[in-house]
């Protein structure tokens, strides 16, 4: 079974654990704990194969992104979240994605940029307009979803599979040398 | 941490130098092999040649591991390589062509071994004593074995190497071996006399008598003998009392008579001098090898005669800070000046005690101020004048708990053995002035340690290390590393010798005059003086209680409980998919800060990692060049991963990281645990073990984990229920929970 190692990247509380607990456990997590660095693992069948992803739900909190290098360098996929109801959470995505651009060193990174929390659209701030345009610029696919609401959640990441297989389509089941990895990197 | 020392032939290899060189320090054996040691078969050459040639830095290679029956031996090769001091003059010019450059030599220390084995072990190949290895040895043997086995095993071999003389089968080495094992006799009846007393019929003594009658008539060993022998019975007979131990002085009985002393108004200086006195006692005539872990962590009941001197420490410890706490809270209605000044009294005579290097009764004061019912009379020590507050704050400082009380280590090694407290921080503006206005002291005077630390030292070592190996063969390296805190503190016991202070009886009166108040009453009269306000007790920012929101929170910052703003975390690892593949570094950089450090090696190893490991955040230089070490890391981020029966049809949750922060203990960091893996329950149901490549450690109940854990590998613990039916079991031997 092949593996996908996803990341999930954004500032604080834009629900990026929440995205993520909602598509590996399903279920809502009210609670807002500040994340330092959690990893889950679920098995999905996607385009009828069956896919095992691994997907790091990373630190929105400004003290630990200087491991986000290190994120980048090993993620094969990128969630960027938002939340609509927060402009600057918008703007900080800019620099998060020039970063994933440095340390891959390449243009053509599977990314799906998310605006979060659409079920709040009396808070909205952010419009859906503008996220489409910043998806354009960034050349990747947009969606806004609903941890809450169970919105667009496992598309979000179903889509981040099909373009991992776009990019790589053999890339299958290898044996996982210290050679892979360091292909990989 | 600890564990760690068993790997990497290269800190392997320092470790034993170092052995070595305390080994040196603590004990001059009267041996036949003083100091050059090992196995090298052109010792003979060697020594020829030794005027004119010297040694220079021996390469060590870890070789491998060699087992025999019953033993497991760590095999290295040593290069040595021979140098002239001189050019010589042109006449011995055939010495130079012909001369040895270098050569390799095997180098043989045991691992690990049956009894019979390590006692065999004594002597090496060559039948040499091996002195570093007897004084381990002789330090440690109780944790494994008997005195009467052990003597057994000793005067047994020598009987088969003689009956082999007899027979001329022996060999030349058949005599020195015997001859390193009236050494090592020599050596055990000189060092742990103690051993030997076993009232009232001393069989060791006897037994050791009637071999010396047979094999060794009018021999030294015999004269020592008979000489010990007479000095038990005397003692017996004069019923001086058995181990020597006095009572705590706590412990004494009251004095009913007028008091002459009454804080606030004493002599600072006389104060410390005479609490030094008393620590003196008591450290002199601890016996370093009640400290290990095996003995003192475990004592029960009916064995706590085992660990009788540390007790009595201990003891001593905890009357000075309730003396602190007592003459702090006992008379209710002084006025808030009165009591500030009894305050500034203590803080006086523990600044006394900072220059008498007394570390024990300095940080039992620091622990009295501390403790809750004084410290949190704010009103009272708001009006101590500034001074003495920085005081109070550098004098705390040397005990803080941050980076595995560094501080403390790397005063007590700087300073430990040396005449004159001269060691302050660069910002410790009162005791930067003290020494100022000091001079340099006209006496010179001992050390005393702070015990705990090398308490939690060997406890941890104890821990971490399993007593046996494959085959339930003796774990001898477990023992080296016990050794090399026991030679620290024998070490400090010699520098002690050299205080020279005076009984004054009236100081012991008033002592024991002073009134203990238990935590109860503590707390209701710090109460009465200034009651409880609602405000919360905790002084340090909890974690912010943040809802919901987009704020780029602090939460993360303020949990990290330290005053210092340096973020670190455990990035070195985060590889995060390389996990399986074990990739790991092999042994972190050590840091060298000065050569005199190295002779602490939990220390050494949780502060090279620290350093080496984790990188900083936020950008901040955190290091200066100038204090490699300073500053550790105020927490790790550890990942954990929950483990349990159930089967996850979902997805599953690989790990979450949550911070472990200077002096969490184990009951915290599995409720920290629980919170981020949405756990219910009793913290008590669950135990945590850090994942290392061959084993787990599960770590101990009450452990200070952020000390407890290995840093030389990634950060993984494994939290699981604990199973109800058994207990935690540790190094194979059940534990019962210490609170
Ligand atoms: N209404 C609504 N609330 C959400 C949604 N997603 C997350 N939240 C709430 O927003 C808060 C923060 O969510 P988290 O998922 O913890 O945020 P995060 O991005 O992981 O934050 P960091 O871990 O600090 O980076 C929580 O209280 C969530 O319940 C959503 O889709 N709708
Ligand atoms: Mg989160």
């Amino acid at each position: 079974m092949r593996e996908y190692k996803i990341v999930v990247l954004g500032s604080g509380g834009v629900g990026k654990s929440a995205l993520t607990v909602q598509f590996v456990q399903g279920i809502f997590v009210e609670k807002y704990d500040p994340t330092i660095e959690d990893s889950y693992r679920k098995q999905v069948e996607v385009d009828g194969q069956q896919c095992m992803l691994e997907i790091l739900d990373t630190a929105g909190t400004e003290q630990f992104t200087a491991m986000r290098d290190l994120y980048m360098k090993n993620g094969q996929g990128f969630v960027l979240v938002y939340s609509i109801t927060a402009q600057s959470t918008f703007n900080d995505l800019q620099d998060l994605r020039e970063q994933i651009l440095r340390v891959k060193d390449t243009n053509d990174v599977p990314m799906v940029l998310v605006g979060n929390k659409c079920d709040l659209d009396a808070e909205r701030v952010v419009g859906k307009q503008q996220g489409a345009n910043l998806a354009n610029h960034f050349n990747c696919v947009f969606m806004e979803t609903s941890a809450k609401a169970k919105i667009s959640v496992n598309e979000v990441f179903y889509d981040l599979v099909r373009q991992i297989n776009k990019k790589s389509p053999k890339e299958v089941n290898k044996p996982r040398s210290r050679k892979h990895i360091c292909r990989l990197l | 941490m600890l564990v760690r020392g068993c790997a990497g032939g290269e800190l392997r290899h320092s470790l034993s130098e170092k052995t070595k060189a305390l080994a040196a320090k603590c004990h001059a054996l009267r041996s036949p092999a003083r100091e050059q040691r090992g196995t090298e078969r052109r010792r003979t050459r060697q020594r020829k040649s030794q005027t004119r040639w010297y040694v220079k830095q021996p390469t060590w290679r870890l070789w491998g591991e060699e087992r025999v029956d019953g033993a497991i031996y760590t095999v290295y090769l040593k290069k040595v390589r021979y140098h002239r001091p001189t050019r010589c003059a042109s006449s011995e010019s055939d010495d130079e062509i012909s001369h040895l450059e270098w050569e390799t030599v095997r180098v043989r220390f045991v691992k690990a071994g049956t009894v019979d084995r390590l006692v065999e072990a004594l002597a090496t190949d060559d039948g040499e004593l091996e002195s570093t290895y007897v004084n381990v040895f002789l330090a440690t043997y109780r944790s494994f074995a008997e005195c009467s086995k052990v003597l057994d095993l000793l005067l047994g071999r020598y009987e088969t190497l003689a009956a082999d003389d007899v027979l001329s089968t022996g060999t030349e080495n058949s005599q020195q071996h015997r001859k390193t094992l009236v050494a090592c006799l020599h050596v055990w009846l000189d060092t742990y006399p103690e051993d030997f007393r076993q009232p009232p019929h001393h069989p060791a003594l006897q037994q050791l008598l009637t071999f010396t009658q047979i094999h060794l008539p009018g021999s030294e060993l015999h004269s020592k003998v008979l000489q010990k022998l007479a000095i038990f019975s005397a003692e017996r007979n004069g019923s001086v009392g058995g181990s020597g131990v006095s009572l705590a002085p706590g412990m004494r009985l009251p004095a009913h008579h007028t008091i002459s002393y009454r804080l606030p108004h004493v002599p600072h200086r006389h104060f410390a001098e005479q609490l030094t006195r008393m620590d003196m006692e008591l450290f002199k005539k601890l016996v370093p090898h009640q400290c290990l872990g095996a003995i003192w962590s475990r004592r029960d009941k009916d064995r706590s005669h085992d660990a009788a001197t540390v007790l009595a420490t201990v003891n001593q410890f905890n009357a000075v800070s309730f003396r602190v706490i007592s003459t702090v809270l006992v008379e209710p209605i002084l006025k808030p000046l009165e009591r500030a000044d009894i305050l500034a009294a203590w803080l006086d005579i523990a600044r006394e005690l900072r220059v008498l290097k007394n570390f024990s009764s300095l940080k039992a004061i620091i622990s009295g101020l501390q403790s809750n019912p004084v410290y949190r009379l704010r009103k009272t020590w708001a009006l101590l004048n500034k001074e003495k507050a920085e005081l109070f704050e550098e004098l705390a400082r040397i005990f803080s708990e941050d980076n595995n009380r560094w501080a403390q280590r790397e005063l007590l090694m700087r300073e430990g053995t040396a005449k004159f407290a001269d060691t302050v921080g660069e910002n410790d503006r009162q005791l930067q002035k003290l020494l100022h206005e000091r001079g340099s002291p006209g006496v010179s005077h001992g050390t005393i340690p702070y015990l705990g630390t090398f308490l939690t030292d060997l406890t941890m070592i104890d821990t971490a290390i399993p007593d046996t190996v494959a085959d339930g063969l003796i774990n001898f390296d477990k023992r080296r590393k016990e050794f090399e805190v026991l030679a620290q503190i024998k070490l400090l016991q010699g520098a002690a010798n050299a205080y020279h202070l005076p009984t004054d009886p009236m100081f012991d009166r008033w002592f024991d005059s002073v009134i203990i108040l238990d935590d109860r009453e503590a707390y209701q009269l710090s109460c009465q003086i200034e009651p409880q306000t609602n405000a919360p007790k905790e002084r340090r920012p909890k974690k912010n209680e943040n809802n919901n929101g987009h704020r780029k929170n602090d939460s993360i910052a303020s949990t990290s409980s330290s005053n210092s703003s340096q973020f670190y975390c455990e990035t070195d690892g985060v590889g995060t998919w390389k996990r399986d593949s074990l990739e790991r570094r092999s042994s972190p950089t050590r840091l060298s800060h000065g050569s005199s450090s190295s002779s602490i090696p939990s220390l050494d190893v949780s502060l090279s990692s620290a350093n080496s490991g984790p990188k900083q955040l936020n950008g901040k230089v955190a290091n200066s060049p100038a204090h490699p070490t300073r500053n550790g890391p105020d927490f790790y981020i550890i990942r954990v991963t929950y483990e349990s029966d159930c089967v996850e049809t979902e997805g599953v949750v690989l790990y979450k990281s949550i911070m472990l922060s200077n002096n969490e203990r184990t009951p915290q960091v599995i409720r920290n645990s629980m919170l981020k893996l949405n756990l219910d329950g009793d913290p008590d149901g669950y135990t945590l073990a850090q994942v290392l490549p061959e084993r787990e450690m599960v770590l101990p109940a009450n452990a200070n984990v952020y000390y407890a854990v290995n840093t030389a590998y990634n950060l993984n613990f494994i939290l699981r229920p604990r199973r109800p039916e058994t207990d935690v079991v540790v190094n194979g031997k059940t534990k019962n929970k210490r609170a």
